[in-house]
């Protein structure tokens, strides 16, 4: 409970900052500048639709249609794999905020760490694994620090209002993790060892397989790091160190294995699994005296699926889940333990609208079943169910239009009604240029892009039945926005290629759920109170370079999201139209990767304004700017291996922050890993 | 690249100049006649503060000790602070310490570590202070302890074991009142021995204690509200509070004043010794030391997080803290109470006040 406490808002006059945020815009538009000088196009990737998927995959009589396809004129963040590869000892925080640089609340390395995209809290964005939610029934919010990245093969982020497209919890984003069947004949595999500062030590495997009608991957990987790095504290007589105590990530596992099965010509069964089990200290704070808190996480995560093309060109999908996620904590004898079962199923059908678009209508069912010790003796069970339609038509191969539906029956009542409408539209492609292959949404040109969406938030089952206080008759949080944004390609030849993309945001969350102590006797409880607005500007630029054996790729990102209470009652006492705490206004990142010969190297720099602490706009984290770097080296062995050499540096800079009060961040730090791949 | 790189350090050290500036008005702490106004701040966040406001001046500094000791925080949950001759001993609970500053300056004299959950400072002489401090985690406390000092080393020379969870105790004619709130009693120490003289029962969960004109020991008993000590935490008994007078040489002969329902709180006594203050049901309370019965009516319908009586001209002192995440204020009332006087914002969660 304490946990929505925290998870709250702050401060800030922005007229006062004005004069840093121009100058910020002005050095980034030099940086843009420089960045066009080069010119010799290529064509650029997009793994997301279906038309590029076509050649890689030779017999795609099941090819699954995915959502983002539904997605259009909303901006989305996709990882690399050859980047996700070099993170596979990781979890989705280092992706998420060392690379991508999300902003992400982060208690300490292993330790609670929830992500705010667009301003939102860290219930706001939808975790989704394999087309499924994945965040915890209970909290209704995901610890990334508990998502490792070997499990899966994708990650990437849609940002704004997506409820339509993800169900629940989709409204500053979602995070859309999936295992994608590799079904390169042949055999596959990799073991890797990794050892970093204060007592990191981990490992992972992965063996891949695929035959004509079999494709199956097991990938597993465990870590364990002591966290007992030093600190420096200001104290009357001057910084005194310190080392940092009770904050050891004691173990963390993964194991994920999937199987792809083609089924006749035109079915597929698919089967996932994701077991993760971590066993950490709970760090209370620097100024915490004498806390020994610890907490056990395990999920369990299984889905099956069924996959079949009608005659028609159509496509029926059903799955059913079962998932388990246990939290066992316990501080100074005191203990709370909490274990929710969810079975989910979900139907659709997607049928083709002549050449030019595509409907699918759907069906999802969720049942849970929770026993939790804040809840009473008695387990808890709830239902949800939703509706969706989504339609993508394109009228012309340069106009793309998504209209997309969605109605969720929850046990208070119905969520709003979630409609989305996206357009994509190439105001203008070159003639003559060498992409003329490309499909139009891929080619060199100016894009205008816009969407409006619809979401909702249901409420968690803590805000439900938490004793005291819980509240069973909240109302789910309303959400609405709309974005409208340019992107522009440069380049279609195989050497060069620059992606530009600019996007404006607004959008608001009404009946946002607050802890007050309104409830019987005092308690806290949650009420359906607040409506806070956010808004900002997103803008980035990619680069990819390809020379010889070179092949470069930089990326510079910056956003400004301006996020305030706007509406409140008064017993909600923080204050409206400041600047919400844990939104830093500014963020900005720049990456670059290399690939030359057996060599690689990558650096991220991400850089976050000041962040308020409370919602007062009063206390605050510094700014601070980061640099993380990835050196590599890989030698050919014979019979198909290889023997491939990392070292990563976290926080190279040695900068001294906070990444929450009184969580002093860890120092440089350093990893080795050591992989041997066969293929 | 590289230019795009130093184009990015660029506008990026120009934002990391726009970090929010302090906004208190000086570098020192207000001239006396002044008042410590101590804010608890957010659990975790090793953020309590000081406030230092000059009576006369009306300056605030906001964060005293940060501000003149280098930017220092004080730590976690700022629980009290008491005065011995020109030291201040402020215990701050969650971090299991007591941080001495000199008064009024507020720098920074010592820190007195390990001393486990620290509750409140009274001092029998300019060289021998007592802290409270609990024992055990709140699933099972045990018998707390009383913490000697010397305030001139700085150390702690004895501890006393007194009963669970001993909280505002006072200094009187050389014997110590300290009220013991997770169980029923005062204990009483003979200051000069170190020593439990005496265990006086009183009502469920003393938490003050203060002695009036008349040399009368007044104990003010929340009553107990037994939580589940595991979640839900549900509520599973309590026992009205009550206010207990008794007289220092004879302890067993109490008026005992029972309240109806609710949890009273804050037990304060004016400069003379003549007045009580106390809140209860979302109110502050007003009563005479020679009444035999609580008031019925309210003396400010507010409730507040802190009290304090000014002793140089009795202006009241009311902390209001409107919740963990937000800044609190504290108002000034008139002597006789009415209409708020002004009110200055403080960090969050203010809770007491210490004048000097």
């Amino acid at each position: 409970m304490v946990f929505k406490f925290l998870a709250k808002s702050a401060i800030g006059s922005l007229g006062r900052r004005r004069g840093c945020v121009l100058a910020a815009l002005l050095a980034a538009g030099a940086t843009a500048h420089a960045q066009t000088a080069p010119s010799r196009p290529t064509a650029p990737t997009r793994p997301d639709t279906l038309t590029t998927r076509a050649h890689r995959l030779p017999e795609a009589q099941v090819r699954a249609v995915r959502p983002e396809r539904f997605a259009v004129g909303s901006r989305r963040l996709e990882v690399d794999s050859a980047v996700l590869a070099q993170y596979r000892g990781g979890t989705a925080t280092d992706v998420l905020g060392g690379r991508l640089g999300l902003y992400i609340k982060n208690y300490g390395p292993g330790q609670l760490a929830t992500i705010s995209l667009r301003g939102t809290a860290a219930q706001h964005t939808a975790v989704l694994w394999n087309g499924l939610n994945i965040m915890l029934p209970t909290l209704g919010q995901n610890d990334l620090s508990l998502l490792p990245i070997s499990g899966n093969t994708q990650l990437a982020v849609q940002l704004g209002p997506a409820a339509a497209l993800y169900g629940s919890g989709a409204v500053g984003g979602a995070i859309v993790l999936r295992t994608e069947p590799d079904w390169r004949p042949g055999l596959r595999g990799s073991v890797q060892a990794d050892a970093g500062s204060f007592g990191l030590r981990g490992g992972n495997v992965e063996a891949r397989a695929a035959s004509a009608t079999l494709a199956v991957r097991v990938a597993a990987s465990y870590r364990q790091a002591q966290n007992d790095y030093p600190y420096l504290v200001r104290e009357p007589a001057g910084l005194v160190r310190y080392t940092m105590q009770n904050a050891a990530l004691r173990h963390q596992w993964s194991f994920s294995p999937d199987l792809a099965w083609r089924v006749g010509a035109a079915g597929e069964l698919t089967a996932s699994v994701w077991l993760t089990d971590a066993d950490r200290e709970i760090q209370q704070g620097t100024s915490v005296a004498g806390s020994n808190a610890r907490e056990i996480d395990q999920s369990r995560r299984l889905v099956l699926g069924y996959r079949r093309t009608t005659s028609g060109g159509g496509q029926w999908s059903v799955r059913g889940a079962w998932f388990e996620d246990i939290i066992n904590y316990s501080d100074q004898g005191a203990i709370s333990n909490s274990r929710v079962r969810t079975t989910q199923s979900q139907a659709d059908y997607t049928a083709p609208l002549g050449p030019r678009g595509s409907l699918r209508l759907g069906l999802e069912a969720q049942h849970f079943a929770a026993l939790v010790d804040g809840y009473g003796d008695e387990p808890i069970a709830e239902n949800r169910a939703a509706a969706f339609a989504l339609l993508r038509y394109d009228p012309r191969p340069t106009l793309r239009l998504s209209a997309n539906l969605r109605q969720a029956a929850l046990p208070a009542g119905l969520a709003p009604l979630t409609p989305t409408v996206g357009l994509e539209w190439d105001v203008y492609q070159p003639l003559n240029s060498a992409s003329d292959s490309l499909p139009p949404a891929q080619r060199p040109g100016l894009t205008l892009k816009a969407s409006a969406a619809r979401t909702y938030r249901a409420p968690t089952l803590n805000e439900r039945y938490w004793r005291p206080g819980g509240n069973p008759d909240l109302l789910a949080e309303a959400g609405g926005g709309y974005e409208v944004g340019l992107r522009h390609r440069l380049g279609s030849a195989a050497h060069l290629a620059l992606e530009t993309e600019l996007t404006a945001f607004s959008q608001l969350v009404d009946n946002w759920v607050q802890w007050l102590p309104l409830g019987a006797g005092g308690a806290y409880s949650p009420r359906n109170l607040r409506q806070v607005r956010s808004q900002g500007l997103e803008a980035s630029s990619a680069l990819r370079l390809r020379q010889g054996r070179y092949r470069g790729a930089a990326r510079i990102s910056y956003a400004f999201t301006s996020t305030q209470k706007t509406q409140g009652i008064a017993a909600d006492t923080d204050p409206v139209g400041v600047q919400l705490a844990y939104v830093p206004l500014h963020r900005a990142t720049f990456s670059t990767d290399h690939a030359w010969r057996g060599w690689l190297a990558s650096t991220a720099f991400t850089f976050s304004s000041f962040a308020y602490t409370d919602a007062s706009a009063s206390s605050f984290l510094p700014a601070v700017g980061l640099l993380g770097a990835t050196l590599g080296r890989t030698v050919p062995l014979p019979h198909h291996t290889g023997l491939t050499l990392l070292v990563q540096s976290t926080n190279l800079l040695n900068r001294r922050y906070d990444s929450y009060p009184a969580r002093p961040a860890p120092p440089r730090a350093f990893s080795v890993s050591l992989r041997f791949d066969y293929q | 690249m590289k230019k795009s790189l130093l184009a990015l350090l660029l506008g990026a050290t120009v934002l990391v100049g726009c970090d929010p500036k302090n906004e208190d008005a000086g570098p020192s702490v207000p001239a006396s006649p002044g008042v410590y106004i101590l804010s608890e701040g957010q659990f975790g966040k090793g953020d309590g503060t000081i406030s230092a406001f000059g009576t006369a001046s009306k300056a605030l500094l906001t964060d005293a000790f940060g501000t003149i000791n280098n930017g220092s925080a004080l730590g976690d949950v700022i629980q009290d602070m008491g005065i011995a001759g020109t030291q201040g001993y402020i215990c701050v609970n969650a971090s299991n310490k007591v941080e001495v500053v000199s008064v009024p300056d507020f720098k920074s004299l010592a820190t007195i570590r390990n001393i486990r959950q620290p509750r409140y400072f009274a001092a029998t002489s300019a060289t021998r202070g007592y802290v409270t401090s609990w024992r055990g985690p709140y699933t099972s406390y045990q018998p707390g302890k009383v913490m000697v000092l010397n305030l001139t080393t700085n150390t702690v020379i004895d501890s006393i074991t007194v009963g669970r969870n001993p909280e505002q105790l006072i200094a009187l004619n050389g014997l110590l009142y300290v009220p013991n709130s997770y169980d029923n009693t005062v204990s009483i120490i003979d200051a000069a021995t170190n020593k439990v003289t005496s265990t006086v029962t009183v009502s469920d969960g003393p938490r003050n204690v203060v002695a009036d004109q008349a040399g009368n020991i007044w104990a003010l008993c929340s009553g107990f509200t037994v939580y589940n000590t595991v979640s839900p935490y549900n509520v599973i008994s309590s026992t009205p509070g009550a206010l207990v007078r008794f007289a220092a040489a004879s302890p067993a002969t109490q008026l005992k004043l029972a309240f109806a329902g609710g949890s009273p709180s804050q037990l304060r006594i004016s400069p003379d010794k003549t007045q009580l203050y106390y809140g209860f049901n979302g109110a502050e309370y007003k009563m005479s030391t020679t009444a035999t019965a609580l008031p019925t009516t309210p003396f400010i319908r507010r409730n507040f997080n802190g009290f304090g009586i000014d002793p140089r001209d009795n202006t009241l002192y009311a902390a209001v803290s409107t919740g963990y995440t937000t800044n609190g204020r504290f108002l000034r009332y008139p002597a006789a109470g009415g209409a708020v006087i002004d009110s200055f914002t403080v960090k969050v969660g203010p809770n007491g006040f210490v004048f000097y």
